[in-house]
Parts: C-alpha cells; structure tokens; sequence
C-alpha cells in the first residue's frame, strides 16, 4: 500500500541495523573460536606431566585469552571503521 | 593501480591475513609446546611480537613517505603517511595492552619503567601527537607538513626500543630471531611466529590499501565541495 510504504531512510535503518547485528554475530563466532584455544589448552586430557588442576591457576589463560581476543578486535574494529566511513563518503560523493 | 583495484587488492589481503591470523591462533593453542619456563602465559608471544613487528614497520612507513612528501610535496605520500600512521596506532595499542597481560603473570607487574617498555609508550603517544598536530592545525597544509615532521622524529624511537634490550639492563630478554647467529626457537614456535608475522603484515597491508582509498575518496569529495562553494 501506497500509505504504508517505508520511506527510503527508514529501509536504510533497517539495512544497517541488518548489518550491525551481522557484524555482531561475526564478532560474536571469531570470540568463540578464539576461546575454543585457551579453554582447551588449559586443561589438555593426556599431558603427563601437567599439574593436577587444584593447583593451577587461571589467570594466565585468563590473560592469553584476553590478549587474543584485544588482537583480533582491534583489527576488526579498523576494519569496521574503515568499511563504515567508505560507506558514508560514497553516499557523500553519490548525491 | 585504479581506486577499484587497491580496493579489491586490499580487500583480499586483509581476508588472507585474517584467515591467517586465525591459523596462527590455532597453531599456538593445539601445535606449538608449552614454553618450560613460562608456562601457557608465553603463548602471548605470538600476538605481541607480530603486532610490534607491524607496527614498526608501519611507523618505519609514515617516517619514509612524510620525509618523501616534504621533498616532493605529492599528497599521495600524505595520504600513505596518515594511512600508515593509523594502521600503526591500532598494532601499537595492541602491543601496549598485550604486554602487561604477560608481565603481570611473568614479572608479577602490569607495568614497570624499564627502557623497552619506556620506549615503546613514547612512541605511542608519539604518533599520537602526529594526529592532534594535523587535525588542530588551522591551515590544513601547515597540518600535513608538522606532522610529517613529527612522523619522521617519531621514529628514531624504532631503533632504539629495539636496541634497548642491549643498552640497558631491561626486563625483556634479549632478541630469540633477530641476532646474528640465527633465532634459536624450536622449530613450532619459530614457523608459528613467522606465520603470525606474515598474517599480520598481510592485515596491515591489505587495511592500509583500504584506508588509502578511503583517503582518496575523501580528498576528492572535499574538492568538489569546495569548487561547489566558490
């Protein structure tokens, strides 16, 4: 219906708001691969000589984690933030 | 090369070396031995070294193109400074966060006032400075040619951060690759920390092509808005 078209800016929102919750997702699936690493290297089953669990503490893969995961965000964020002002200046140089 | 092509160059590099980051993450968690001396805590190492690898390079970069744009006053060389620049400010924030991570557990200390790591927070706010000095210039011009100079200051900071170690009584061991008689890393450890130092250049390089084109676009629309208000 003519009256209950969504204006074009509007189609925009939602197209990005598309994008910002798939940026997330990606974000979100790269944090758990990355995690995958840490949590399994902390306790691996047939190590013969690791030390037995009690007496372990967590904070370096606390760190290692943390450090992995500051890596692969702050590339991703340049990428994000060079993909979003490339956007905004096509539609700049488009109108 | 056309805007298009290092747009898709660089696009495909930064995919590479992304996929390849990743490769790395798991090379160091399910291949590479667990340090004897440090524990799980060194596997830091692959992340630290990579992101200091590219970050010199990338400031080695805006030191090289903003000594050449005061020579030759081509504003492309203005452009691959800026790009370069901040492509090196996101690598050395990496390096200045990764590593007190790995101190607190090594040293028992986030962070301490030895020579590398003196050396190395200078120079961050460094380049730091190169873009307070080109954004609060008020004639643009003027702007680009301080902070070329301050580019080029900033890094005699290279050297010497690498050199510190020797110099100086410092908390950092001493270079494990780059010394005359060869790296001594095992072979996992070495082959994993020169795929994350490929991975990372090829992300740097591939984002650098794309901020440059960024940068160009940029220049462009300001110079048709200008013409549009004369």
């Amino acid at each position: 219906m003519p009256g209950t078209a969504v204006p074009p800016s509007e189609g925009k929102g939602i197209m990005k708001s598309k994008g910002s919750a798939i940026m997330v997702s990606l974000v979100f699936v790269l944090l758990l691969v990355a995690a995958v690493g840490p949590l399994s290297a902390a306790w691996p089953p047939s190590a013969p000589q690791a030390t037995p669990l009690a007496q372990q503490s967590l904070r370096p893969y606390v760190n290692v984690f943390i450090a992995y995961a500051i890596a692969l965000l702050a590339v991703l964020g340049w990428v994000i933030s060079i993909g979003r002002r490339l956007a905004r200046l096509e539609r700049r140089l488009g109108e | 090369m056309s805007l298009r092509g290092l747009r898709l160059t660089g696009t495909t590099l930064a995919a590479v070396g992304l996929l390849l980051m990743l490769t790395v993450y798991g090379l160091s968690f399910f291949w590479v031995p667990t340090e004897v001396a440090q524990g799980v805590i060194q596997r830091i190492f692959y992340v630290h070294v990579p992101a200091a690898w590219v970050a010199f390079m990338a400031f080695g970069l805006v030191a090289l193109t903003s000594a050449m744009y005061l020579w030759l006053r081509d504003e492309r060389l203005d452009r691959a400074a800026l790009s370069a620049a901040e492509g090196g400010m996101v690598f050395a924030t990496v390096v200045i966060t990764t590593g007190p991570l790995w101190a607190r557990v090594a040293w028992g200390t986030y962070w301490t006032w030895e020579p590398r790591l003196t050396l190395t927070l200078l120079l961050w706010f460094v380049y730091l400075g190169y873009f307070l000095v080109r954004g609060s210039a008020e004639n643009p011009e003027r702007g680009k040619r301080f902070a070329a100079v301050v580019g080029i200051v900033g890094a005699l900071d290279i050297p010497l951060i690498h050199l510190s170690v020797l110099w100086f009584r410092s908390l950092h061991p001493k270079p494990v690759v780059a010394k005359p008689e060869g790296p001594t890393l095992p072979a996992p450890m070495l082959i994993t920390l020169l795929l994350g130092l490929l991975a990372f250049t090829l992300v740097f390089l591939g984002l650098f092509l794309l901020r440059y084109t960024l940068q160009t676009l940029r220049d462009a629309a300001d110079a048709r808005d200008r013409r549009a208000t004369v």
